[in-house]
């Protein structure tokens, strides 16, 4: 009787689970397979025939195939930001760790604001046309670096405190200097943090909407995350279309998800479980 | 720097370089990260202060105190977006603590499919926010979404989920707490795999209930979980601007605006001082609401 | 080659004082152990020489270089950690190799030398395994390529036995001792086992408090220490202490007194003292030895037989402890009152501040 509790736990918790998490994304599926006629009902109904590769076809070419550029962009968007916080957050992390100048304090403060407080949005707007970075690819890379480092910083001091600081002695008697340090040594020992930072980082800014939304505007511009928000109204009625777009943006951080789940939860939970 | 001191001086200082040995953490290391978060982020947010005090172009600007803050208070539709914003905060977070937990607990129970269950979860959490806010936008149509055709197999009239205004921020609300909540589960679960069996052990041994157990063993050892929980959820739910705007726009009216898609809005209108004023509302806001929070939450965990 | 010479070293963290002026000068080729307590600061003066550490006072040369504000990689020196500080993503060949690509050997000379150091250190078969696929010994022989591979002027090793296990420990020990011969160069080891210190050293230094307490060589420091520190440090059991008064000066010779013995008459410098002086009387346990009539009587407490020796603790009138190693098996009860005596110049006298005073030659 007893034995059984699990089993009959598990199975309510089966069905539940399937329909309030499971369903939406089936609902997703099968509009992307619908032609635009069955889509229009927007019911949760098998697809009739299959019609997802016309979709695809015609989403991506849609608007001068403006998803290809979006994608293009996104990616490069990403790879070059998650790149330069994994430097860039080592290194400070790096020097926060190792050294206890009197100046770490208000350092460690300006990283917690960074944290909490939303940014500016129009006093940046303004800035980054004065830097004639607004609206440009590299303007918006370095402003998700900027974003995002406070949270990079914190995963690697925490993990750099860790590592001996014999270790860097020893380097510096076999005559290292501070960049083969950090390049040579420890940044090699930091790759499960680094893991996890660019699992995290990467579906982040893959997924911002908000930021490209101000700080990027232009259709050539465009990231996945506002190409689907452009699309909604041009596909006003044609729900099979929106949702193939749904289902191909979607797609990215699924691959991750698969690959990377273990690094994701224990990027998300660091720091949660000490106290 | 490096002149010593000797009281026998002189004699023994036969070099003095002026270059001390280099540094071994030079501090120019931290010098990219730097600039970049403050000219990106730091500069802006101080310069938001004064330009929340002007009528404001990007070209010129005029200084006019404090006008656009006391707009903010007098427009109703905008102390309508400020309420919303605290309510939205505390509706997200509260549930994603109490489902978290409830998700969690489970979850590290012996129950079967539990790797399936934690990932089903735990999707949500990577998933686009606008694709979601966009599909449950359609899932909650008053007549012709799912939610509500499937209610109405049970004789039950759905309500209109985005369309009533008194349900429109709560329906956003809700969609918020079914995307983040795998969150706040995974973190549970790091917190409750780290309590020591012993103390269940030891209540098992005093005869506890399951509930005595969660209760005086789950519930108190947790709290730095918790603390996380609500503060990460918190500090969301006051800026969340992407769901609300993929699914409501902050309709209907202003009934679901708030203080973030007010600063959209207003940007979008042209009027960047008061845009920037909302910036700054949101700021205080945070910090006000956020730091006490922090400081009840580990100071309650310091007692332990 | 290299000799060093340390003036007046100091070290202070802000305010605190670690090393407080240390004279010190090792010959070229010397194997110098430093010994003290723990936190007595001598991985501070190792790492000082190493240049880990800012000098902030004093000077050091090594050889004839003043290397106050020299970079590390350029004092000849090289250095094996306590942990070893292995590094973990490198395999056994690249860690032993990693200071000469540093510093861009030419593929071939790094490979021959990685190669001899292995063969000396008899780990060629590990070139290919990262640390983490080592024993504590083979992680200790990579660390000491580590150095060789360097072909350092002087050799610094902080404590690198202490995370050996007992018998590995004394394998180690002697390994170390033939690669000393072998190589001829200047080496520092620092340890608190004074065991280390007396089988390793040419030349021992004694620190406590960041103060240089005694320099000599092993049994120079056993025979005359030269102050009650060193007396309690080196040698084991430690040397018995007891206090009394001078109650008489004559010539060459002292007549002490005190609650456990009477009028004991010893040879020490006797310019040093008159009468009524504190002193303190030390003598080693193994100098100790039954006899009808003696200086010293006590009551057994506790007896070990080890066969070879016997381990004889004892209280004495004052009530403190005294310990004596006989030689050979004696058969002993608890409770038996015994006498020891000793020979006059087997005892050394310490003066009121802990100086040694001995007879001048
Ligand atoms: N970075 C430091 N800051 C302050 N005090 C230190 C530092 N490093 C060592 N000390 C102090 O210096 C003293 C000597 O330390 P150390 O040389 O490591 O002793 P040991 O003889 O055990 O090797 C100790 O009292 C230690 O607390
Ligand atoms: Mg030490």
């Amino acid at each position: 009787m007893k034995k059984q509790l699990p089993l009959i736990s598990g199975i309510a918790a089966i069905t539940v689970s399937f329909f309030v998490f499971v369903i939406p994304f089936l609902f997703i599926i099968f509009m992307a397979f619908k032609d635009r006629r069955q889509a229009a009902s927007r019911d949760f109904s098998w697809p009739e025939g299959f019609h997802l590769w016309e979709n695809l076809v015609e989403v991506v070419t849609t608007r001068n195939w403006m998803m290809i550029t979006a994608f293009v962009n996104s990616s490069i968007l990403t790879v070059v930001s998650v790149t330069l916080l994994v430097v860039l957050a080592a290194m400070v992390g790096f020097v926060l760790a190792r050294r206890d100048a009197k100046w770490n304090g208000p350092i460690e403060f300006l990283i917690l604001a960074g944290l909490m407080i939303p940014p500016a949005v129009v006093p940046t707007i303004w800035l980054l046309q004065g830097l004639k970075l607004f609206g440009t690819l590299h303007g918006m890379i370095l402003i998700e670096v900027a974003y995002n480092l406070p949270f990079s910083i914190i995963l690697y001091r925490a993990f750099i405190a860790t590592i001996p600081r014999e270790l860097d002695e020893a380097a510096i008697i076999d005559g290292a200097r501070p960049l083969d340090v950090f390049f040579r040594v420890i940044l090699p020992l930091l790759w499960p943090v680094t893991v996890t930072n660019i699992v995290v980082q990467s579906v982040g800014i893959f997924n911002d909407f908000t930021n490209p939304l101000y700080y990027l505007p232009g259709a050539n511009n465009a990231t996945v995350q506002l190409t689907l928000y452009n699309f909604q109204s041009q596909f006003n009625t044609a729900y099979n279309l929106l949702f193939t777009n749904i289902l191909l943006i979607t797609i990215p951080p699924l691959l991750v998800f698969l690959f990377f789940n273990r690094q994701i939860v224990a990027g998300m939970t660091a720091g949660a479980v000490k106290g | 720097m490096s002149v010593t001191t000797a009281d026998s001086a002189g004699a023994l200082q036969t070099t003095v370089r002026k270059k001390p040995i280099q540094a071994r953490y030079p501090g120019w290391f931290i010098l990219p990260a730097a600039v970049i978060y403050s000219v990106l982020f730091l500069a802006p947010t101080v310069s938001s202060l004064y330009f929340s005090l002007t009528r404001w172009t990007l070209f010129d600007s005029v200084f006019i105190g404090f006008e656009n803050f006391a707009q903010f208070f007098r427009e109703p539709f905008l102390v309508q977006g400020l309420i919303n914003t605290v309510i939205y905060a505390v509706v997200t977070s509260g549930m994603k603590v109490v489902i978290g937990m409830a998700f969690a607990v489970l979850l590290t129970s012996n129950i079967v499919a539990r790797g399936y269950l934690r990932s089903v979860v735990f999707f949500p959490v990577l998933v686009s926010t606008v694709g979601v806010g966009i599909t449950f936008t359609v899932l909650m149509h008053p007549t012709q979404g799912m939610i509500n055709e499937t209610l109405a197999l049970f004789g039950i009239k759905g309500p209109g989920w985005l369309t009533n205004p008194s349900l429109a921020l709560y329906s956003v609300a809700l969609v918020d707490v079914w995307k983040g909540v795998g969150l706040a589960t995974v973190i549970y679960i790091a917190g409750l795999v780290a309590i020591p069996r012993d103390y269940y052990e030891a209540a098992r041994i005093d005869g506890a209930t399951p509930w005595q157990n969660f209760w005086y063993v789950t519930l108190p050892l947790s709290r730095p979980a918790t603390a996380t929980v609500i503060i990460l959820s918190f500090i969301g739910g006051l800026r969340t601007f992407d769901l609300i705007w993929a699914m409501t726009k902050g309709g209907p009216g202003f009934a679901s605006d708030t203080v973030a898609s007010v600063i959209y809005k207003q940007y979008q209108a042209g009027f960047y001082g008061l845009s920037t004023a909302g910036n700054v509302v949101l700021f205080v806001l945070i910090a006000v609401l956020v730091i006490p929070l922090t400081m009840i939450l580990n100071r309650r965990r310091g007692h332990e | 080659m290299a000799g060093l010479e340390l003036n007046r070293l100091r070290k202070s963290y802000g305010a605190v004082e670690v090393i407080k002026g240390v004279d010190l000068s090792i010959m070229d080729g010397e194997f110098v152990v430093f010994v003290g307590p723990s936190g007595c600061g001598k991985s501070t003066l190792l790492r000082m020489i190493a240049g880990l550490e800012e000098i902030t006072g004093g000077e050091l040369k090594i050889g004839s270089l003043v290397v106050n504000e020299v970079e590390p990689r350029d004092r000849g020196i090289a250095m094996v950690f306590q942990s070893y500080a292995l590094y973990p993503h490198m395999t056994v060949y690249d860690n032993v190799g990693f200071g000469l690509k540093l510093a861009r050997a030419p593929k071939e000379e790094r490979d021959r030398k990685i190669r001899d150091a292995a063969r000396i250190l008899q780990m060629e078969h590990l070139l290919d395994r990262k640390p983490s696929q080592l024993s504590g010994g083979q992680r200790q022989r990579v660390a000491i390529g580590r150095a060789i591979v360097r072909q350092p002027e002087v050799f610094l090793f902080d404590e690198p036995l202490s995370n050996l296990d007992a018998a590995l420990r004394v394998d180690m020990r002697m390994e170390l001792a033939k690669l000393h011969q072998d190589l001829g160069a200047t080496m520092i080891y620092v340890t608190h086992d004074q065991v280390e210190a007396m089988t390793l050293a040419d030349k021992i230094v004694v620190l406590n408090a960041g103060i240089v307490q005694q320099v000599g060589s092993p049994i120079e420091l056993y025979q005359r220490p030269a102050n009650l520190f060193v007396a309690g440090f080196i040698g084991s059991p430690k040397m018995n202490l007891l206090s009394g008064s001078v109650t008489a000066v004559d010539g060459d010779a002292v007549t002490i007194s005190g609650k456990d013995m009477a009028n004991v008459q010893l040879s020490a410098d006797a310019e040093a003292f008159k009468v009524g002086d504190m002193v303190t009387l030390g003598i080693r346990p193994q100098r100790l030895h039954l006899s009808g009539s003696g200086a010293l009587v006590g009551q057994v407490v506790l007896v070990e037989r080890l066969g070879n020796e016997t381990n004889v603790s004892v209280s004495l009138p004052s009530g403190a402890n005294f310990l004596a190693v006989l030689d050979g098996d004696h058969v002993l009860q608890p409770g038996q009152v015994v006498t020891f005596d000793f020979a006059t110049s087997d005892a050394v006298v310490f003066d009121v501040d802990g100086i040694a005073r001995y007879a001048q030659a």
